[in-house]
């Protein structure tokens, strides 16, 4: 009897330990994330990735915030006021290392939202279309292409030289075409400027085509790109190739021959009356083409200090909702006499504690002003400058242009073609009109920088010409400690 | 056919050996007293046959008798008790015993606990080490980790901060990894625990906090792979075993102690710093040495009372932290039953303002023999520990930049600012302090660190629970089945408020996070072990076991900004924004089988060999097999050794080592083998990208353990000692291997890939050195000698850099060095004509670096003159971190141990711990900022090493100019601020007074204790910074030796007492 007990209880043990496990676990279930071999498997997960593609590109690191920023504090309107190196107090005084914050953050971040829409679509072309349909996957590739082709452009601005030294034969980037997932493609030699440039107008035009003329909501017109999208940077990227032939073709896309100026196909882009309007909420008028949406959720904005507001904005203590990394400087732009001072664009700025601030960007924490990418004016002043330089004369349709630009917001000032004495006078009048109206948008530096100018000095920050090392940013120092074909500039 | 007869006869005679031996028996009856003739409760009585087959047991009685059934087949009776020599009397022709065992001379009798089972001691041929409860308690340390320094062989324990309840950096025999874990697997009473920091404040709260330290009984630490390896793929950084009290069968009575202490704590080793006058001379000197700055001014204001300003800013910082604990334990046991209940009560305070650790913990252990097979037991633990602090401490790991870093605002602020105005309001200026009264010109950015103390918080409570229940049946004596089931629940909340007025939080207009996190392990071991002897002289035990282990966790909480009252306070109230914080949902599963054999023959020749297969979900190959194997040798049993007549000195002398292969996936992540998409948002709207890259073939990081080593006896076990020599090659250790930018990869996929060895050797004595009825000296000394090498990273990965706190880089990892190698630039003193630094490049090259360099010369410069450009080897046109620094020093130690003396006069008791390292540098980032000339204030040496005037010699620290902030080293890493960390450490001093017995009786006290103590007593170091253990980056692999802006260290003294009755 006892011993029958005894094996009832070996047996009842040994079956429990050979039969409780629960060897499913072994292979757990994502809930929180979607595996990579499952993410192109409904239209959902689809559309979630296109707009992925946007998030990547509106990082804080990104159009999000220091790209932007950098622009401007590279270049010479801006007073560095706290020297805080992880607020770019080396960007703005020319001397970046290979190693610093901003060198490495905007090459990786745009490298990885230049991956993003690899893997997007080569996902697309291999199965991802066939879920969503072939127009709708047109659609999104095509968006997939603006963004490659926006951050193979912004990456050009900051570590290659301008496509006007040798003519783009200068080392330009790594070429990335191909969706990585995986270990072992770090090495990657540079390719051209000229070739990459190639690859941004191939990526562009590509676009243009694939992308849907507009969207049903004013929202997605600003945020999400459209056919006008594609086309109006285009006349950008062909501005900074000198390539003025092409940007009057593709300007002439989106825009009539006279004033008042305003797209005819697709989204009808146009001016604002009022200056003012682009930059308050709701943010989407027809003016800003594209522009990086914000909420106030954590996440969904830039981030700690990449906010523009938090760096041009002064301290709470001298009336701002910034921090004051950054002042007007008092000998830049804002001493242009010609910039009245009934300006509308003057009320962007802001005296306090003696000093000038820019508050284009005005709500405070957490900093949810959107931020503009491509503004109609700036096709205007685009084409404007390509028909003064194609045509070398005093061009009365870039007057036009320059005037509807100027004259929305300073009413006392109408340029006709006799308000300048030469060609060269024109030209200085558009690019200052740039610097006014594109103030704290992240154009300057690019604009000094296409023509090759000197960076001027400012406060104790030297100039820099464009013969000075450091002209152009060192290349990020992981990619050189990575890749072993990556050469520094 | 035959063959299964047999085999059935087999087993049926096995399981009727019991019943066969039972044949004409006889009660034999007697007593057990130690020397001293105290009857000896729960003393072990074994009956043995023949071939000492276990025919019964029993255990003494509260009155130390015990009565057991002897057949005519029984030989002997061997009567053992914990911590006393076992001894084997014949039973022939006897029938009362009175049996006095000695003290045991060594620990060599004594059971130690391994894997799954337990062991005697002098049985072991694995590599392990045992430190006795009594040894750890009653310190005023919040976790048993903390106190385990200087007490074992191989075991290297850092206190990294003064911060209450930080983790030790915990490390056996070197560290094992350099991406995971290298922090031992702590098993407490068979349950695998958590062990790390789990807060996500500022303040500290390691998971091993719930144990009392006064609740261990004794904590065994395995090392080799013989030891180690019956935990298969998480044993590669050893295994330590806590086994918490248990009341004994048979003591009758329930005994019941009281132990408490107050202490009190200060900080030691604080930095001198300029006062108002000296900062107010030395920083004007630096500003007129600097033209471009001319516009900096410093004034000195008088405070409400008419007196110049002069704050010491560590006295708004630091404080005398005041601590108690309280432990009343109830144990006891009759025959069957025995219990052990304790509560537990500690409030302590550090030494940094608001930071405290207050722990409330209740234990219950119990085991209950139902019937001679059954016995049934658990345990259930609950402890609730509340963390606080105000804000950064500056000290736990990622704090070493922080702003709000109140061990940094210390240093920084100039003492011409006062933490209040005059009108006695707090004086600041948005986020930071005001300093328009007294600086102007320049601006400064800190924090005043007063109104932060009063008004936010930071902390963490924890809720922990701890339990499990085992029923184990013996159905014969050498079958034991055993089902053993645990939970061990870790339950947080985060509580963090930054006060809106100020600081962090003025930004945000105030600013709260809450979250709650859990973090549960469930585990069911089943084991049957087989205990034999046959044949006389040969004993076999067997063990095998299954186990499954699901851990799970899951996190949510708020994170909240822009309080809508200024008198709100918490996460509750009225905020602007809502947003989530510390989302986390994970689950691993680890499926095990494992097996032990023991074999010895006659208790000369040892075999061991242990192997475990796990399955863990957190691989990409999920499936590993460890093994390990140790044989041992004890001489003294040989006729050659008792014939050359070597046994007279030698006791004992065994002769063991050991080889095997075990793992680690300690710390890798639930779901590394997937690459994933994740959610986020664009304008509001879900979006779906790319975020983490995994490696469906990751496997485990692989430790292949030789170790071989002697222990020996001397004059009857008067000296004891052990010498190992262990070497580990770890491979495929896992690293995130970064790729190149350019590839656009989110996240550093982990590989196996690199490989790393550690070797040493360690040794450990104990001797009794004096013995005489009144007077004893014993002394414990262990040493470790390790060497670290890593040997291979990744293809294409030469370096590994790991930085501070996100911004400085000064450690690195490279093949052919140790990890974590200072990598910093070389200077070649001041040039005693200008007083320029002098950095030396790549080449060895001199530099003249000068902050201001007037019109036509140079930052850098060939020169003295600064009029020659430096134009570096590569073209660069300054000294550069990334060209020019050296693989500069080892921050691993070359050697590190202990020394513990006890003395006992009459009725007093003094244990003295030291404990000692040698061999390592630790890179003092903190004295780069200590003589930083922004506006920082500085330590009072550069008013005597700063160079001031021509033809100053051998000074330490440049001409100051206003603004340098590269000749110091807070630009870049440099050598004048490596420095040695060798150390002796007078640890631990406690004296203690046993009040006579005869005072006791009469207020119905067994006994009485008294005893002061004092912890961090003394440090004999040459090192200059607060603590050469003080440390920035906790328990990180590569970032050991860094001191960067960390708060001081504490030295605590307490004074208890301990009553039994």
């Amino acid at each position: 009897m006892k011993t029958k007990f005894k094996y009832i209880m070996l047996l009842g043990l040994g079956l429990t330990f050979f039969t409780a496990c629960q060897r499913d676990l072994l292979t757990p279930t994502l809930q929180t994330a979607v595996s990579n071999t499952s993410a192109f498997s409904t239209v959902g997960r689809i559309q979630g990735q296109v707009l992925s593609l946007y998030a990547a590109l509106k990082n804080g690191n990104f159009y999000g915030g220091r790209y932007v920023i950098d622009g401007d504090i590279k270049a010479d309107n801006f007073i560095n006021e706290l020297s805080n190196l992880v607020t770019g107090a080396d960007v703005w005084n020319e001397n970046p290392t290979n190693s610093a914050t901003a060198v490495l953050g905007l090459w990786s971040q745009a490298y990885y939202t230049i991956n993003c829409c690899n893997v997007f679509i080569d996902g697309m072309n291999a199965g991802g279309t066939a879920v969503v349909g072939s127009t709708l996957g047109a659609n999104y590739i095509a968006e997939a292409q603006l963004i490659r082709a926006l951050s193979y452009y912004s990456l050009l601005q900051y570590y290659a030289q301008p496509f006007a030294n040798g003519a783009g034969a200068k080392p330009g980037l790594p070429l990335r075409l191909t969706g990585i997932i995986g270990t072992g493609y770090s090495a990657l030699a540079r390719s051209t400027v000229t070739q990459i440039y190639a690859q941004i107008i191939s990526d562009l035009n590509a676009a243009e085509t694939g992308l849907p003329l507009s969207y049903s909501t004013a929202y997605n017109n600003t945020t999400r790109a459209h056919r006008n999208t594609a086309i109006a940077l285009k006349t950008r990227v062909y501005l900074s190739m000198q390539n003025y032939a092409s940007v009057i073709t593709e300007a002439n896309k989106i825009v009539t021959a006279t004033a008042p100026f305003t797209a005819t196909s697709g989204v009808a882009n146009a001016l604002q009356a009022n200056i003012a309007n682009v930059f308050v909420s709701p943010y989407t008028t027809t003016e800003s083409i594209f522009s990086m949406p914000m909420t106030s959720t954590s996440g969904d904005n830039p981030g700690t200090q990449n906010q523009l507001g938090y760096y041009f904005s002064p301290s709470a203590a001298n009336g701002g909702t910034g921090n004051g990394e950054y002042s007007l400087n008092a000998a830049g732009v804002i001493a242009d006499p010609l910039w009245t001072a009934t300006d509308k664009r003057r009320a962007f700025i802001k005296t306090s504690g003696g000093k000038s601030w820019l508050v284009k960007y005005p709500t405070g924490s957490p900093y949810t002003d959107y931020v503009p990418v491509i503004r109609y004016a700036e096709v205007l002043l685009n084409l404007a400058e390509a028909r003064v330089r194609s045509t070398n004369t005093i061009d009365p349709q870039a007057v036009a242009l320059l005037n509807a630009v100027r004259n929305r917001s300073d009413a006392s000032t109408t340029y006709t073609v006799s308000s300048f004495a030469s060609v060269a006078a024109l030209t200085a009048a558009i690019l200052e009109e740039r610097n006014i109206e594109f103030l704290g948008e992240g154009l300057r530096n690019n604009d000094l920088m296409r023509l090759q100018l000197t960076v001027p000095a400012k406060g104790s920050a030297p100039a820099k010409a464009a013969t000075d090392v450091g002209y152009i940013w060192p290349i990020s120092a992981s990619e050189l400690a990575l890749n072993p074909l990556c050469t520094d500039n | 056919m035959l063959m299964r007869t047999r085999m059935m006869f087999v087993a049926v005679a096995i399981l009727f050996i019991g019943q066969l031996f039972a044949q004409t028996t006889r009660t034999v009856t007697g007593n057990v007293t130690d020397e001293k003739g105290t009857p000896l409760v729960g003393a072990t009585v074994t009956v043995l046959g023949a071939d000492r087959k276990v025919t019964a047991t029993t255990i003494t009685d509260a009155s130390g008798k015990f009565s057991v059934k002897v057949s005519d087949k029984s030989r002997n009776l061997q009567i053992s008790y914990v911590g006393l020599d076992e001894q084997l009397v014949s039973v022939a022709g006897k029938s009362s015993f009175s049996v006095k065992l000695a003290a045991s001379a060594s620990n060599l009798n004594e059971v130690v606990v391994v894997g799954y089972g337990t062991q005697r001691k002098k049985e072991v041929t694995g590599s392990a080490s045992n430190v006795k409860g009594g040894d750890i308690a009653e310190k005023p340390n919040q976790t048993f980790d903390q106190a385990l320094a200087g007490r074992a062989a191989g075991v290297q324990i850092t206190v990294p901060s003064g911060v209450l309840n930080e983790p030790p950096v915990f490390r056996i025999r070197g560290t094992n990894s350099l991406s995971l874990s290298s922090y031992p697997l702590i098993v407490i009473d068979g349950v695998p625990s958590f062990t790390g920091d789990y807060s996500s404040t500022n303040s500290a709260s390691n998971a091993l906090a719930s144990i009392n330290p006064n609740d261990i009984e004794s904590i065994d630490i395995a090392k080799d792979a013989a030891a180690t390896a019956i935990y298969g793929s998480r044993a590669a950084n050893g295994v330590v075993f806590v086994t918490t009290k248990r009341g004994k069968l048979g003591s009758g009575k329930a005994k019941v102690s009281y132990d408490g202490w107050v202490g009190w704590q200060n900080a030691y080793g604080l930095p001198t710093m300029l006062n108002a006058a000296q900062y107010l001379a030395f920083k004007g000197q630096a500003v007129a040495n600097n033209p471009s700055q001319s516009a900096v001014k410093f004034t000195q204001t008088n405070d409400a009372h008419g007196n110049p300003i002069d704050t010491r800013w560590f006295d708004y910082i630091y404080q005398t932290g005041i601590s108690q604990s309280h432990n009343v334990n109830v144990s006891g046991g009759d025959d069957k039953t025995n219990y052990y209940f304790s509560a537990g009560y500690t409030s302590q305070s550090g030494i940094t303002r608001k930071n405290t650790f207050t722990r409330t913990n209740v234990l219950f252990n119990i085991d209950s023999k139902v019937s001679k097979a059954f016995t049934i037991g658990g345990k259930i633990s609950y402890s609730n520990e509340l963390n606080t602090a105000a804000t950064s401490s500056g000290s736990l790991p990622g704090e070493a930049y922080n702003t709000a870093n109140l061990a940094r605002t210390g240093m920084v602020l100039p003492p011409l600012l006062a933490p209040y105005n005059n009108d006695g309001t707090y004086n600041i200026n948005g986020a930071t302090i005001g300093y328009a009264n007294n600086v102007s010109g320049t601006s400064i950015s800190y924090y005043n660190p007063v109104p932060i103390l009063n008004l936010s918080r930071s902390n963490t409570e924890v809720n922990h629970i701890q339990a499990n229940t085992y029923l184990q049946y013996k159905p014969v004596n050498w079958l034991t089945l055993k089902s053993l089931y645990g939970i061990d629940y870790l339950l947080l909340n985060n509580d963090y408020f930054a006060t809106p007025i100020t600081g962090d939080g003025y930004s945000t207009n105030g600013s709260a996070t809450d979250n709650y996190g859990q973090y549960k392990t469930t585990i069911w071991t089943n084991t049957a072990s087989f205990d034999y002897t046959f044949a006389a002289k040969h004993n076999v035990s067997l063990l095998i076991g299954n186990e499954q282990q699901i851990r799970n966790s899951s996190g949510y909480g708020l994170n909240r900004q822009g309080l809508s009252d200024p008198a709100y306070n918490v996460i509750q109230a009225g905020w602007v924004t809502p947003n989530t914080a510390g989302l986390t949902l994970g689950q691993n599963y680890l499926l095990s089988t494992f097996g032990r054999l023991n074999y010895n023959f006659n208790r000369k020749y040892y075999l061991s060999g242990n192997i475990r297969q796990d399955e863990a979900s957190q691989l990409g190959i999920k499936k590993g097999v460890f093994w390990g194997a140790s044989a041992g040798w004890e001489i003294t049993k040989e006729k050659f050794w008792t014939n050359a007549g070597i046994d007279k000195v030698f006791s004992s002398f065994k002769l063991r080592g050991s080889y095997g292969k075990v793992g680690n996936i300690s710390g890798i992540g639930d779901f590394t083998p997937y690459s994933t998409f994740s959610s986020g948002l664009y304008g509001g709207a879900a979006t779906l990208g790319f975020s983490s890259v995994g490696n469906n073939k990751l496997q485990w990081e692989t430790s292949t353990k030789t170790d071989f080593g002697f222990s020996f006896g001397i004059l009857k076990d008067r000296l004891t000692g052990e010498l190992a020599y262990y070497k580990n090659n770890i491979d495929g250790l896992i690293l995130n291997v970064a790729q190149a930018p350019s590839t656009g990869l989110p996240s550093n996929p982990p590989q196996n890939v690199g490989s790393m060895y550690n070797k040493g050797v360690e040794v450990s004595l104990n001797a009794n050195i004096v013995e005489s009825k009144n007077f004893s000296w014993t002394s414990n000394f262990n040493a470790t000698f390790n060497t670290n090498m890593v040997t291979a990273l990744a293809p294409g990965l030469s370096v590994i850099q790991t930085s501070t706190s996100s911004l400085e880089t000064a450690n690195q990892t490279a093949p052919g060095y140790s990890l974590g190698y200072l990598w910093v630039v070389r200077t070649g003193g001041v040039d005693p004509t200008t007083g320029k630094r002098i950095f030396l490049n790549s080449a060895g090259t001199p530099v003249y670096y000068q902050y201001y360099a007037a019109a036509g010369q140079y930052n850098y410069s060939t020169t003295a003159d600064g009029l020659t450009k430096y134009v570096s080897p590569t073209g660069g046109t300054s000294i550069t971190q990334a060209a020019d620094a050296v693989m500069y020093k080892p921050t691993q130690p070359k050697a590190y141990g202990g020394w513990n003396n006890t003395f006992r006069f009459r009725n007093f008791e003094v244990n003295a711990l030291f404990t000692y390292q040698f061999g390592n540098y630790i890179y003092y980032g903190t004295n780069s900022g200590l003589h930083d000339q922004r506006f920082w204030n500085n330590a009072t040496d550069v008013l005597t090493q700063a160079w001031a005037s021509k033809g100053d010699q051998n000074k330490t620290y440049a001409r100051p100019v206003f603004g340098d902030n590269v000749s110091n080293g807070s630009a870049l890493p440099i050598d004048i601020n490596v420095f040695k960390g060798d150390f002796v450490k007078f640890k631990n001093l406690q004296i203690s007074y046993n009040i006579p017995k005869s005072l006791l009786t009469k207020a119905k006290i067994s006994n009485a204790r008294l005893y002061i103590s004092a912890q961090n007593l003394a440090i004999f170091t040459k090192y200059p910074g607060p603590d050469p253990e003080v440390a920035s980056n906790g328990n990180s692999t590569t970032g050991q030796g860094i001191d960067r802006n960390t708060g001081a260290n504490g030295r605590t003294y307490t004074v208890g007492v301990n009553i039994g009755f």
